[in-house]
């Protein structure tokens, strides 16, 4: 055991990481044999379509998560986000391209929102974020009168859906993975090589050692967050581009779901230690569990309850090894 | 004075590296107040630890009311009739007097708690002790003082024979001494033996019947207070051979130009009025005993913590410093003396850590420079013989001595012309002490100034070239390197007003 | 420290004010100027029936908030209470609805699920020592999940009060023929007053505050701190399960699987309006019911004033940011 971990080309990958890789391989094969369907093009596209805006859901709480802190709010955010840009698109007929913009920038502000309150008031992050979740599902569902909204399909000028998926020649192209790979390099960039990533997981390890360095803490903890709502405002653009309709109050779960990539994929929940590598294959976990669990006829609710268990494991985890090394 | 009630003799105690007490003795009387003194680190904490089953001892004999004991914890110390009144309050803000005393042993009539009981049993105490204190009042809502009392009227409340009192007066006002000491009077003539633990010479002798003097973890001697001076119980504290040789005169030229200049700074009830200079190339020590508001005084001029009042010139020039980014702008680094908790970021590398004061220097574009970040990491790793595989390795890692040469790293990177050194070999080895002395001494040489707080004596003789003595938040004294003295740097230390 | 003396005014240092703390004083305030608002701008708030259905919506988050109000106390917090409660609900129900089992054994069975599952989070909490929010959240998602599977993603309702079965609802509202009685008020008084001997008068409610406040000095007082750190997940598991009968006793429709998300920020959001620290250490039971009445009147009052429904969760959010934000003020003023 001691030997596999101490193998150059796992020590670079990482131990932790690897064997997320297995159990997504194997999970995967266990559903091909489960369900033959798996082995098709189409369900692969179906899971991807979940990790789209799952996953820059998660990549940006880890951001988050590696200041220590939390965001509970990305999920109805991402709700938020797209009821506004879809309402303003649809029902006041603004240009895509503006409509696509504003919803970004939605999250961006409840990123403000968020890390305003949890950097420069002191206010503990967990709460903080969830009444910006009540605040988020609130607003999304008075800016469209508690309607759902549809943005518009591929043949009725729904452009943006080629960053999605592309057919040429009837073959489905899954751009969105393209997508997101991208963002999670920007990301995995910005966490590793620039000051912003550095300042977030050194605070987010020993916040008061960075300050008695001269080191803006405030600053850096607010970016996380900023980060963090712009990614959940990115994510509603995918979410609308594979499920084209959002119904106001819903959101919430997808929390969860995104909470739980980052710590399985090795995000401790105590801060400073993060990866954006691991974050992706979480994602991918729970797309395929997700999938899966659908495919097989078992009702969706098995989703939450396999995901409670998951987090609760990876949790432990890592409180246990942080006890270990104390 | 009665008849002995507890001896510990020839106690000893190792932790790895350290010989943490040597053939200690100790005798306490019914009815006696017994002082325990020494310098800081001398080995008190340790040998009531000892006594009352927080560390098991090495060798030697605790006889308590005639019986040999030995007490495997807190409790059973507490339950015998020996008692802790810590330092630092262990109580519970959100309840009320009464419920702290009593948490634990909560007097019940049937399922419900007795308040109205133990309220009347707490006022009795304080009766006993003569406190005004309403025992259904919040302990959150109490002074220090009246908390200490709260916590002596617990120990009591345990029908305790011995009582400790670990430096009780440390955070006291002057009248909250005079009511302590009216209570310790009372319970040593109810026939209770009493330990002293402290620092302030003039309140051993106020109060205390015998003084128990301890040196680096030996016993020096008992002497009986009234039959023995000030200067008698200083000369057994300090009584030790230097072997280092101390610093005889000052290197710093005449004309050195002042870098530092610090007019009359006021944070909070530990900082009173500081004023001093600190020269180009100059080693200041500041010297002093456990509480006399050092280290405050460096974090409030480093902007650490706020500060009421007061000026600070750097250069000459007059500089508004509120946290610690304006000082780190204005060339002054900070070594905290608690290195995990405010130096270093031990899960980061220490290529990481040595660059985090000076990022800025150290990006190409928007991207950090990971080459020049691990060249300039490599260069202070050589300069300071930091031991460390690479500069990747995390600093968790790293020895004591080698994280503080880490902390050291992150100034020089940042090229802080002021370094205030806090306490810089506090649980670091022998060699590598004597390499960050050389080190100073390098960094001065080069022009670079230092301010280091230590108490140390021997560190704070063979380091400064000018050391400041504080007291209780004040500075009591200021003496040249050439004058300086054990003694009357300890009387400076305990020069209260 | 003479400055912590002197600390406090004529209007904090009234011995009523003291003995109910003024912060409940303020949000008695509220609530009553509050019910006079709305009752002034709406003719139609001033009905029995809509008191009626005040009361309806108190019921159920009071019995949540009470129970929460014993995890923020030690510094913890229960986030799987709302999505807990409908899934209790659920099974009862189905139990009751689908399999035939008595009334009285859908509503035992309800409690006992409320219970296992505070069992559930106060081990995660109290022994393997996982962050309460993070480990509740997993509760969370678990409850909501099992209800609906238990259900097979169906809603179920309760028997109804005309039916043969319905004589339970009468624990809520009496229904005497010429008018329904809330008596469903009483049963949430006596738990206040249950729960608030318990907190105040009991070992157990003593070393919870104990805990909250400082956990390591209870530890060193040779106290049991993972036992009564436990205890307090398990109260919040009882309530929510009391809550889960609240709930259905009073809710004409059936019980949806999915409803219970964001209902247990009503519950909290009650508690801390009410006084109890996010810290820990401090806060009361009759604090949490008027923090109730606050939720209860934005659910209940906005609408009648012409806010959307979905207003409410707007001004539930700026509340709790608001009562957050006091807390933190109180903390730093300590």
């Amino acid at each position: 055991m001691e030997k596999i971990k101490n193998n150059a080309f796992v020590k670079k990958i990482g131990f932790n990481r690897l064997v997320l890789t297995g159990v997504l391989i194997l999970m995967y094969i266990a559903f091909a044999i489960l369900e033959p369907t798996f082995l098709k093009y189409n369900r692969i596209l179906s899971a991807l379509n979940y990790a789209y805006f799952l996953g820059f859901l998660a990549l940006g709480v880890t951001f988050v998560i590696a200041t220590g802190g939390i965001d509970f709010s990305i999920g109805t955010v991402m709700f938020c986000s797209a009821l506004i840009g879809g309402q303003l698109l649809t029902v006041k007929g603004w240009p895509m391209a503006v409509a696509l913009i504003v919803s970004i920038l939605v999250g961006t502000c409840f990123g403000i929102l968020n890390g305003f309150m949890v950097a420069y008031m002191g206010m503990p992050s967990f709460i903080t974020s969830m009444a910006s979740m009540l605040l988020s599902k609130g607003l999304g569902s008075v800016f469209t009168g508690t309607q759902s909204v549809s943005w518009p399909q591929a043949a009725q000028g729904g452009w943006f859906r080629k960053l999605v998926k592309i057919s040429v020649n009837g073959t489905q192209i899954p751009t969105g993975l393209i997508c997101f790979i991208v963002v999670a390099v920007i990301c995995a960039i910005i966490l590793n090589k620039t000051k912003i990533g550095r300042y977030i997981l050194c605070l987010g390890s020993n916040k008061e050692a960075v300050r008695l360095s001269g080191v803006d803490v405030k600053k850096w903890e607010f970016l996380a967050f900023v980060i963090c709502g712009t990614l959940a405002g990115i994510a509603a653009i995918f979410f609308v581009g594979a499920y084209s309709t959002v119904q106001p109050g819903l959101g919430d779960t997808y929390n969860n779901d995104a909470i739980a990539s980052c710590v399985m994929g090795g995000t401790s929940m105590s801060g400073g230690l993060a990866s954006i590598g691991g974050t992706f294959i979480g994602v991918m976990i729970i797309s395929l569990l997700q999938e899966g669990i659908l495919a097989m006829g078992f009702q969706k609710d098995w989703q939450y309850v396999i995901t409670g268990l998951i987090v609760i494991v990876a949790v432990y985890a890592d409180v246990r090894s942080r006890q270990r090394k104390n | 004075m009665g008849e002995v009630i507890l001896t510990m003799k020839e106690i000893d105690k190792s932790f790895p590296g350290v010989h943490a007490l040597d053939h200690v003795n100790l005798e306490i009387r019914k009815g006696e107040v017994h002082a325990l003194m020494g310098e800081n680190g001398a080995g008190k904490s340790t040998l009531m630890k000892v006594l009352t089953g927080i560390y098991s001892k090495d060798s030697g004999t605790i006889t308590y009311e005639g019986k040999e004991v030995e007490f495997s914890n807190p409790r059973d110390a507490q339950d015998a009739g020996i008692v802790i009144v810590h330092q630092e309050l262990n109580m519970m803000n959100h309840l009320t007097v009464a419920q702290n005393i009593f948490i634990g042993r909560e007097m019940m009539s049937g399922k419900l708690i007795n308040d109205a009981k133990m309220n009347k049993e707490a006022k009795k105490l304080f009766d006993k002790l003569n406190i005004d204190i309403d025992p259904t009042e919040k302990m959150g809502n109490l002074t220090v003082g009246k908390q200490q009392m709260c916590e002596i009227a617990k120990a009591i409340s345990h029908e305790a024979k011995v009582i400790i009192f670990d430096e009780p007066s440390a955070a006291l006002t002057e009248s909250e001494i005079e009511e302590l000491f009216k209570i310790i009077r009372d319970l040593r003539d109810q026939g209770l033996g009493i330990v002293y633990i402290s620092h302030r010479m003039d309140e051993i002798k106020v109060i205390t019947d015998r003084v128990t003097v301890m040196r680096d973890g030996g016993y020096v001697g008992t002497l009986i207070t009234k039959d023995s001076t000030k200067d008698d119980i200083i000369k057994m504290m300090v009584g030790r051979v230097i072997y280092e040789d101390p610093k005889t005169e000052s290197t710093v030229p005449k004309d050195a130009p002042v870098v530092l200049k610090v007019e009359h700074l006021n944070a909070g009830k530990m900082v009173r009025d500081v004023s001093f200079e600190l020269h180009k190339g100059e080693i200041l020590g500041f010297s002093g005993l456990m509480g006399a508001g050092r280290t405050e005084t460096a974090r409030a001029l480093f902007g650490a913590d706020p500060k009421d009042g007061g000026d600070i010139y750097v250069n000459g020039k007059k500089v508004d410093i509120k946290n610690p980014m304006d000082a780190v702008k204005c060339g002054i680094g900070y070594l905290s003396e608690d290195r995990k908790r405010f130096g270093i970021v031990v899960q980061k590398s220490v290529a990481e850590n040595s660059t985090m004061a000076a990022l800025d220097d150290y990006m190409s574009g928007i991207f950090i420079n990971k080459k020049k970040e691990n060249e300039v990491a490599q260069k202070y790793v050589q300069q300071l013989k930091t031991k460390t595989p690479n500069v990747d390795q995390l600093v968790v890692n790293l020895s004591g001595g080698n994280q503080q040469k880490v902390v050291i790293a992150k100034w020089l990177v940042r090229n802080c012309d002021i370094l205030i050194f806090d306490e810089p070999t506090r649980g670091i080895d022998v060699g590598a002490k004597s390499e960050i002395y050389h080190l100073m001494n390098e960094l001065v040489a080069e022009g670079k100034s230092i301010i280091m707080i230590s108490s140390e004596m021997t560190e704070v003789l063979r380091m400064s070239d000018r050391i400041v003595v504080m007291c209780e938040g004040r500075k009591t004294g200021e003496i040249d390197i050439a004058e300086a003295t054990q003694e009357n740097i300890m009387h400076a230390a305990t020069l209260r007003d | 420290m003479a400055k912590n003396e002197k600390k406090g005014n004529a209007f904090s240092n009234n011995p009523l004010v003291k003995a109910v703390g003024s912060q409940q004083i303020v949000v008695l305030l509220a609530v009553v100027v509050l019910f006079l608002v709305f009752s002034i701008a709406s003719k139609s708030f001033r009905q029995y029936t809509t008191i009626l259905s005040l009361l309806d919506t108190v019921y159920y988050i009071a019995f949540m908030a009470i129970g929460v109000t014993f995890c923020l106390i030690t510094g913890g917090v229960d986030l799987s209470i709302g999505t807990g409660m409908i899934c209790y609900s659920l099974i009862g129900a189905y139990l009751v609805v689908h399999v035939g089992v008595p009334v009285w054994v859908g509503i035992l069975v309800s409690i006992l699920c409320g219970v296992i599952m505070g069992f559930f989070n106060g081990f995660l909490v109290a022994v393997l020592n996982l962050p309460p929010f993070i480990a509740t959240l997993c509760s969370m998602m678990i409850t909501r999940g099992m209800g609906s599977i238990f259900t097979g993603g169906l809603s179920v309702a309760w028997p109804s009060s005309g039916s043969a079965q319905g004589a339970y609802r009468n624990m809520f509202k009496l229904n005497t023929g010429s008018i329904i009685l809330p008596i469903g008020f009483i049963l949430v008084l006596v738990a206040t007053i249950v729960m608030s001997t318990v907190l105040n008068k009991t070992r157990p409610g003593r070393y919870i505050i104990a805990i909250g406040s400082n956990k390591e000095a209870l530890r060193l007082s040779g106290v049991n701190v993972v036992k009564w750190q436990w205890l307090a997940y398990v109260i919040s598991g009882l309530f929510t399960g009391f809550a889960s009968i609240a709930y259905a006793g009073v809710l004409a429709s059936s019980v949806a699987p999915g409803a219970g998300a964001g209902l247990e920020m009503d519950a909290i959001c009650a508690a801390i309006i009410g006084g109890t620290s996010m810290n820990g250490g401090s806060g009361t039971i009759i604090g949490t019911l008027l923090g109730v009445f606050v939720m209860a009147l934005l659910k209940i009052g906005l609408p009648f004033v012409g806010f959307q429904a979905n207003m409410q969760q707007i001004i539930t959010g700026l509340v709790l940011i608001l009562a957050v934000f006091i807390d933190v003020l109180k903390n730093k003023a300590r």
